[in-house]
């Protein structure tokens, strides 16, 4: 396996691997911060909090 | 151009290759771990795998409410 390392170059693919992770890792963020259930900083917005109580059963 | 034939098409010699190699694998190791760690903070904080009956019903609310009938 390492051997690898004697067809690519070891530079290039640190800087392409870092590009990919940075920019799939921000895309990630990004998508759960649209939505309302993984948004970590202002959770779910005022709506979806009475849309997510309102069909709850009656207690018994 | 003889000097040319020692190495490869990236220019590494095979024993810089091998170092680089053991680094990269240890620097994945690392990252996916915490990888690891990471996801499974998440998962404790909200699923992301809603059951049959949406995010509402998981399998630990079955439990707690299983206990709570029984206290």
């Amino acid at each position: 396996m390492w051997r690898i390392w004697l067809i690519f170059d070891p530079r290039r693919v640190l800087v392409g691997l870092a590009t990919f992770l940075l920019i799939l890792a921000l895309l990630i963020h990004f998508i759960l911060l649209g939505t309302d259930r993984f948004n970590w900083i202002e959770g779910p917005r005022p709506a979806a909090v009475t849309q997510q109580a309102s069909p709850m059963p009656p207690s018994r | 151009m003889a000097d040319r034939q020692d190495t490869s098409l990236s220019g590494l010699t095979e024993n810089e290759a091998r170092e680089f190699h053991a680094i990269f694998v240890q620097s994945f190791v690392v990252y996916t771990v915490i990888a690891i760690i990471a996801h499974f903070l998440v998962w404790m904080w909200r699923p992301w795998f809603p059951g049959p009956r949406g995010y509402a019903q998981q399998l630990l609310d079955t439990a707690t409410t299983a206990v709570s009938y029984l206290v």
